[in-house]
């Protein structure tokens, strides 16, 4: 691919079209030392810019070209995970899940090692200068398992599908910018008019058989990331009308396909043989998912013996073990995953914010860091953007401020405290020791909260509904993507059902601010907002780690933990 | 014998009946909806309530309750909305496994708790009768998941002499099998020795025994001869009731090595609400439960000649 300067401006040839008039401008602030090099990158390769070419740029080779070693192909990649029902993955609500189908389902985009958007089923991209206008070339010579050949059609049916309510996907919230709300003509229980949100009108457009259109009602610069997330897995063009389950029809376009899969126990992934896998080598000939169910014992054991080869990840508890093991590799990976301790503002008594205030101003972030996480991560903000999104901008450093919660109390009509109870999964215990640190340190201000400890399978049924509650949230490339995802009004993920139309527009700003320093400012309102109406308690971001064999390479630890794959070999 | 076999099956039948209705009731007193567990914490309402009509969960309690009780006496178990398929294809494999586990964990305590019993029951007071009976108290009073941490410590971790999951994901291995088995011995032969001691104390102590060994028996002939099968009686009841702890006790063990048995799918699936494999391993328990006992009864009259069935004799 070509690119040089013509005079101050930057150019690339890229399917016909030249770069994004912005990167020009991005390349001149790198190269000033107003960006730095990881920003530069992430920000040019979300317009379009190939990530090879944007490394080139700053002169660095990114690490995963870097080969240390012949790779030697075969082998049986062993790896211990939960295996779920993975039928639909448009409806995926774990991490694991899209792991399993991803081997054989592919996304357009993928988030690598270095969390930077590449393209993936997707040849490239490119948006309009005003980010409303995005044109995702696909790639050509794609085939799927069937026989069939890739094209528009799969996308077009695939996101079609996603943004129907009926399917009942997260990628509704994720692509809120092709959708739009319409009256349904009926009346809720509550006497109100039912809404319905829908696809726009020509959101998703066939431009021909490897090109597809996507028309925004706003701006939004997180397309590619949202492209990348794990349900954003695209499915054959007749997935839905063959029964919509790819475990019992797996139909896809990646290097594996499924032959055996049992929930709670196993998943098996043969190499595809019928045709050259359009990515390249493929080193491993089998993927095997083994489920070693809750208890972290068992797991660690499979490790020790050589019964499986990796994890999916390891808890903080567990470091000090792996290390100890002459046989694995403890492999850490700096993460925007976090744990909130999330506040229902429609729900007694968190729809009084000074009660959320007074909670807010008891929790000391450093201290909840080092005693539950061993200072294996950043302290958060109560705001759910991370140092580590392009966007972050630093705001004032919150204190533990007895003084303040007493008077939030008194202003909530509790000068003598209050009893609350707050929601968490047993497992992994990361959670619920946040939760007890949080316990704790509520107390002297004379907040009492009890902790239901419950098993996942129960917390996960009413994560959306209880008025107080611990929930994880996964890695996302950019911080508007997550506040996009969980704070916007009304969307599926929105769990604190905070309903801000002034947070919305800054949300709706952020997205179409092309320039780093400009989005910025931007989100600082934004993360402000957020956190002075304190409707989550956010201590920190984890790291995350993932246990290997010292015979396995090629593996990294993924930021959202995904399973990439396809470069792995056993040594 | 066969009034007495028919008055079981009768007990048995009523058990069953009540069980289920009390499991049924109890997952409807749950709160939360079951289609959220089918279909994710994102389904639409509208999704939801397509699911819970289609899969008729919109009739009555008493209703359902009604088809599914029909469907089971007709064998069909209904469908696991965890592992959707039929309960079936993952129940029997699962007790298979357990059975397994079982038999192999009975086929160590039987012989070990029995031999360790009559040994320290001979002589009562003996050195060996002290050392036995501290094991079997040691032992018995160290729980599965702290016996469990600790030989995978040593078997594991340590000398790497054994592996530290039970899966078997590449179909059956007997390594694997060695510590879950080793856990229920440690945990289970103390409380069975220390029985077969009791009772062969007793024995031991009785007149015909003296005039056994007063006639000039040689000791082995009284011990082997005459006393351990009078001894049996008491560890017999006792080994039948372990076969219904292997059943569904083993929860610990299995859930921490891995091992997918029996157990683990009932962890499971109270984890998931998954109401009609809760109900099929209920059914299986109780089954179990009254099937030993009814053993039990059985094995007790042929060791206690002055036991008999009925009333007309």
């Amino acid at each position: 691919m070509a690119i040089h300067y013509e005079g101050n401006v930057l150019k690339r040839k890229s399917y016909g079209a030249d770069i994004h008039p912005v990167i020009s401008d991005y390349a001149a602030q790198f190269k000033a030392g107003k960006l730095n090099r990881r920003d530069f990158i992430q920000s040019a390769t979300r317009l379009g810019m190939s990530a090879g070419a944007a490394f080139a740029i700053t002169g660095v080779t990114p690490s995963r070209q870097i080969l240390a070693a012949t790779p030697k192909k075969g082998g049986d990649f062993r790896v211990s995970m939960n295996v779920k029902d993975a039928s639909d993955p448009a409806i995926y609500d774990w991490s694991e899940k899209g792991n399993v189908a991803r081997h054989m389902c592919e996304p357009l985009v993928q988030i690598d090692a270095n969390n930077i958007a590449r393209p993936h089923l997707a040849a490239g991209w490119r948006a309009s200068n005003d980010l409303k206008t995005w044109t995702f070339k696909l790639r050509e010579g794609v085939t799927w398992s069937n026989g069939d050949s890739f094209g528009a059609d799969d996308v077009v049916a695939t996101v079609r599908r996603w943004l129907d309510p009926k399917t009942g996907s997260s990628n509704q919230g994720r692509f809120a910018a092709m959708t739009t709300l319409i009256d349904t003509g009926k009346i809720d229980k509550h006497g109100k008019p039912e809404k319905s949100r829908v696809a726009r009108a020509g959101a998703v457009e066939k431009v021909d058989d490897h090109t597809v259109r996507f028309h925004l009602a706003r701006p939004d610069l997180s397309l590619p990331e949202s492209f990348a997330d794990y349900p954003a897995l695209i499915t054959h063009r007749r997935f839905a009308e063959d029964g919509a389950n790819l475990m019992k029809n797996p139909i896809g376009t990646g290097a594996f396909k499924l032959k055996q899969f049992a929930v709670g126990e196993k998943a098996v992934l043969d190499k595809r043989r019928d045709s050259p896998y359009w990515g390249g080598d493929i080193y491993l000939d089998r993927i095997t998912y083994i489920d070693h169910g809750d208890d972290p014992a068992a797991e660690i054991g499979a490790l020790a013996s050589g019964q499986v080869d990796a994890n999916y990840q390891s808890s903080v508890e567990q470091v000090d073990t792996i290390r100890s093991l002459p046989n694995l590799n403890l492999l850490e990976m700096v993460t925007a995953q976090t744990g909130i301790a999330r506040m229902k503002v429609t729900a007694q008594p968190f729809n009084n914010k000074n009660i959320r205030k007074a909670v807010q101003a008891c929790v000391d972030h450093d201290r909840i860091l080092a005693i539950v996480y061993r200072g294996l991560g950043a302290v958060a903000e109560d705001h759910h953007v991370a140092p580590i999104h392009p966007e972050y901008a630093a705001l004032p450093k919150l204190r533990q401020d007895y003084a303040a919660a007493h008077r939030y109390l008194a202003a909530a009509g509790r000068p003598n405290g209050i009893k609350l109870t707050i929601d968490c999964v047993a497992n992994p215990a990361w959670e619920q020791n946040v939760c007890k640190a949080l316990v704790e340190m509520c107390k002297p201000a004379g907040i009492q909260i009890s902790i239901n400890i419950m098993p996942g399978g129960s917390y996960w049924d009413r994560w959306m509904t209880t008025p107080f509650g611990f929930t994880s949230w996964t890695h996302r490339a950019l911080g508007v993507q997550v506040l996009n995802l969980a704070y916007r009004s009304g969307v599926a993920w929105n769990e604190t059902s905070y309903a801000n139309p002034a947070f919305d527009a800054l949300l709706d700003q952020a997205g179409g601010v092309t320039d780093a320093n400009d989005r910025r400012m931007v989100m600082a309102q934004a993360e402000a907002m957020l956190q002075d109406d304190a409707i989550i308690s956010q201590s920190f971001w984890r790291s995350v780690f993932v246990a290997a064999n010292k015979r396995v390479h090629g593996l990294y630890p993924h930021v959202a933990l995904e399973h990439h794959f396809n470069k792995v070999w056993l040594a | 014998m066969l009034s007495f076999v028919l008055r079981r099956l009768g007990a048995m039948a009523l058990t069953m009946l009540v069980v289920s209705a009390v499991v049924f009731g109890l997952m409807e007193l749950i709160p939360g909806n079951v289609a959220t567990m089918v279909l994710g914490p994102y389904a639409s309402d509208e999704q939801k309530n397509i699911w819970l009509s289609t899969n008729g969960y919109l009739e009555p309690a008493w209703c359902r309750y009604g088809v599914w009780l029909a469907n089971f006496m007709q064998g069909d178990f209904g469908h696991s909305i965890r592992f959707k398929v039929p309960v079936g294809d993952v129940l029997w494999p699962r007790l298979g496994r357990t059975a397994i586990l079982g038999v192999s964990a009975l086929a160590v305590i039987v012989p070990l708790s029995l031999t360790m019993g009559v040994l320290a029951g001979m002589r009562e007071g003996s050195i060996i009768d002290r050392l036995i009976s501290v094991i079997g108290i040691v032992t018995t009073s160290i729980p599965e998941f702290a016996s469990a941490v600790f030989l995978t410590g040593i078997f594991v971790f340590w000398l790497q002499w054994l592996p530290g999951a039970s899966t078997m994901s590449d179909g059956f291995e007997a390594v694997q099998l060695v510590l879950p088995v080793l856990v229920l011995v440690l945990y289970d032969f103390g409380y069975i020795a220390r029985m077969t001691r009791a009772s062969m104390i007793d024995v031991i102590a009785t007149p015909y025994i003296r005039t056994a060994i007063l006639k000039g028996l040689p000791r082995r002939q009284v011990i082997l001869r005459h006393a351990f099968r009078n001894a049996l009686i008491a560890p017999f009841t006792v080994i039948m009731l372990q076969i219904n702890w292997l059943l569904s006790g083993v929860i610990v063990v299995e859930f921490f090595f891995a091992y997918k048995g029996f157990g683990a799918l009932l962890l499971e699936a109270a984890l998931n609400r998954d109401v009609f494999v809760i109900e099929a391993c209920a059914m299986i328990a109780v089954f179990v439960a009254v099937a030993t006992q009814a053993l039990a009864d059985i094995g007790y009259a042929f060791l206690n000649p002055r036991i008999r069935f009925g009333s007309a004799d």
